[in-house]
């Protein structure tokens, strides 16, 4: 079992700290994980994406061309990435800035307004947190345990009390379906 | 730290292995995809009490980590591509005289100024090198950020106990990847550079190091020495990786991180009922061309999977010697060839039976 999944948004909104929460979390669940990142000449203000890569055996390849699941936050990413989710794969998308549209019939969609459940708990910036805790409802291979140590294990001694906050928009994230 | 995993940048992994393997000067330049190799130094090394400059150019870091080198320190530089380039008149001469350097180069495209997304084209710079003379380096080529520790360690160890550049060649890829590593313990003794370290000379007669010789016959001589001792490092440090190879009519080879890619082809190609194996070499230098002949001596095929125009594919024809069929699939940058593309590359090779086919995608 190998599974790709590509994490994107603007520039800001806590796209690669996502991912490396998301790999933590594998790498807790004893699965060999790879993130990769996209980089080059970026600006602010621009988009963002990386990659996690999730496998029982060694992970082949990053730098793929398709993903398994995209879990997208603005609607420059959602037009860029619907196009990149393979056939019978799930974007899982930020209904506070993307409109709502299937462009595809063959991929799932899952919507959900991931900036205003973040802004009810009382912070935008942790849309990112929410939108992981959605992931976790969505997907199975997404542990809500492991990612809730991962969070604790990414933050660190150091931003400590952020700790209570994150955790909570990821709470709120894995109920935000009904 | 020791036995625990912890997700860590290949750029960070490659870092920290070398405080734990006792570097204790690290001169540099930043350059992408490679910068926080150096960002990470500059805030350990002085914590620990040890050197880190940040140098006016890669010529004046390279130079730097020579002389440096000379007094028996544990010394290296990381940069990339475009910019290890300006560093290959140094190579030349830290071989010639001898002193253990430590060179990281995490690839970025080229030619010249190329960009900044990952490539392997740097095969040729790192094996064959850039500078004057006749000269060898060891190179070695991680695959993953486990490996990027492990050699990282056997970098420092090659250079001493053999007084010989080593130069640890990855990739952008693996320089941004984070991956699962453990850091372990250095697993290497420490050698003994007193006979030859320039550590002053009180209280004992001047030692000194040149790279030249004093007339014609001890220049010979000291070429002859270089080479011989460049085949007692073939003989004992030739290293590389084969998967199952032993019923395989074909071999997928690669080097660096695009192991990960064949190694998945293979797993596809056998589920097909193709009878593929893997051969991957970790020393790209001293090359395990030996292997390789015996391989194509029982009739296997070989097929150079590498991110450049095939300048493996070359060593790999020159090992085979016409015995068996090498092909070659590539793409010179960018985004790694997929597993799928790998596949089906292969059967693409299998249909046309005759002769080898370069297949360049």
């Amino acid at each position: 079992m190998e599974k790709n999944f590509i994490l994107a948004g603007f520039g800001g909104q806590g796209i690669l700290l996502a991912g490396t929460i998301l790999a933590n979390s594998f790498m807790l669940g004893g699965k060999n994980v790879t993130w990769y990142p996209c980089y080059g000449a970026e600006m602010r203000g621009g988009t963002v994406n990386c990659e996690v890569v999730v496998s029982d055996t060694e992970v082949s390849s990053v730098h793929k061309q398709d993903a398994d699941f995209a879990l997208v936050l603005n609607q420059q990413s959602f037009d860029k990435f619907v196009q990149r989710v393979k056939a019978g794969g799930t974007i899982i998308a930020n209904a506070t800035l993307v409109a709502l549209s299937k462009p595809r019939d063959d991929i799932k969609y899952v919507f959900a307004k991931m900036g205003d459940i973040a802004n009810a708990i009382g912070s935008s910036k942790v849309t990112n947190m929410v939108s992981l805790g959605v992931l976790a409802d969505v997907c199975d291979i997404v542990s809500r345990e492991y990612l809730a140590k991962a969070v604790e294990l990414v933050l660190g001694e150091k931003k400590k009390q952020f700790l209570p906050l994150n955790l909570k928009a990821l709470e709120a994230g894995c109920s935000a379906l009904v | 730290m020791s036995s625990e995993k912890v997700l860590i940048k290949g750029n960070y992994a490659i870092a920290q292995a070398a405080i734990n393997a006792g570097c204790q000067c690290y001169f540099g330049y930043p350059i992408t995809p490679q910068t926080e190799i150096g960002e990470y130094l500059s805030a350990e090394m002085p914590k620990l009490g040890r050197g880190y400059v940040s140098a006016e150019s890669e010529l004046a870091a390279i130079n730097m980590v020579v002389g440096a080198a000379a007094t028996g320190a544990k010394v290296m530089t990381s940069s990339s591509s475009c910019a290890v380039a300006l560093m290959q008149e140094a190579l030349s001469y830290a071989c010639s005289d001898e002193v253990p350097v430590v060179v990281v180069n995490v690839m970025r495209a080229g030619p010249g100024l190329g960009y900044v997304y990952p490539a392997q084209g740097d095969y040729n710079q790192a094996v064959y090198g850039g500078g004057n003379g006749d000269y060898k380096i060891i190179v070695l080529a991680p695959a993953t950020v486990q490996e990027c520790i492990d050699y990282t360690y056997k970098a420092f160890y090659l250079a001493r106990k053999y007084r010989n550049p080593v130069i640890l060649l990855a990739d952008g890829l693996l320089g941004q990847m984070m991956e699962p590593a453990c850091f372990g313990e250095n697993p290497y003794p420490e050698v003994d550079v007193s006979s030859w370290a320039l550590t002053g000379a009180k209280g004992r007669d001047g030692k000194a190091i040149y790279s030249c010789a004093r007339d014609e016959k001890a220049h010979i001589q000291k070429i002859h020495d270089l080479f011989k001792k460049f085949e007692i490092i073939t003989e004992n440090e030739t290293s590389y990786e084969e998967f199952e190879t032993e019923d395989a009519e074909i071999i997928l080879t690669a080097f660096g991180s695009m192991t990960r890619n064949i190694k998945a082809a293979i797993r596809v190609l056998r589920e097909k009922g193709v009878k593929a194996g893997g051969f991957r070499p970790i020393t790209l230098s001293p090359f395990p061309t030996k292997r390789i002949s015996e391989l194509a001596a029982d009739g296997k095929d070989f097929v150079v999977v590498e991110m450049n125009m095939g300048q493996m594919f070359k060593d790999v024809k020159y090992a085979v010697e016409g015995k068996s069929n090498v092909s070659l699939v590539n793409r010179p940058c960018g985004e790694w060839l997929s597993v799928e593309e790998i596949v089906s590359s292969v059967e693409k090779i299998l249909n046309k039976k005759e002769g080898a086919y370069a297949s360049c995608i």
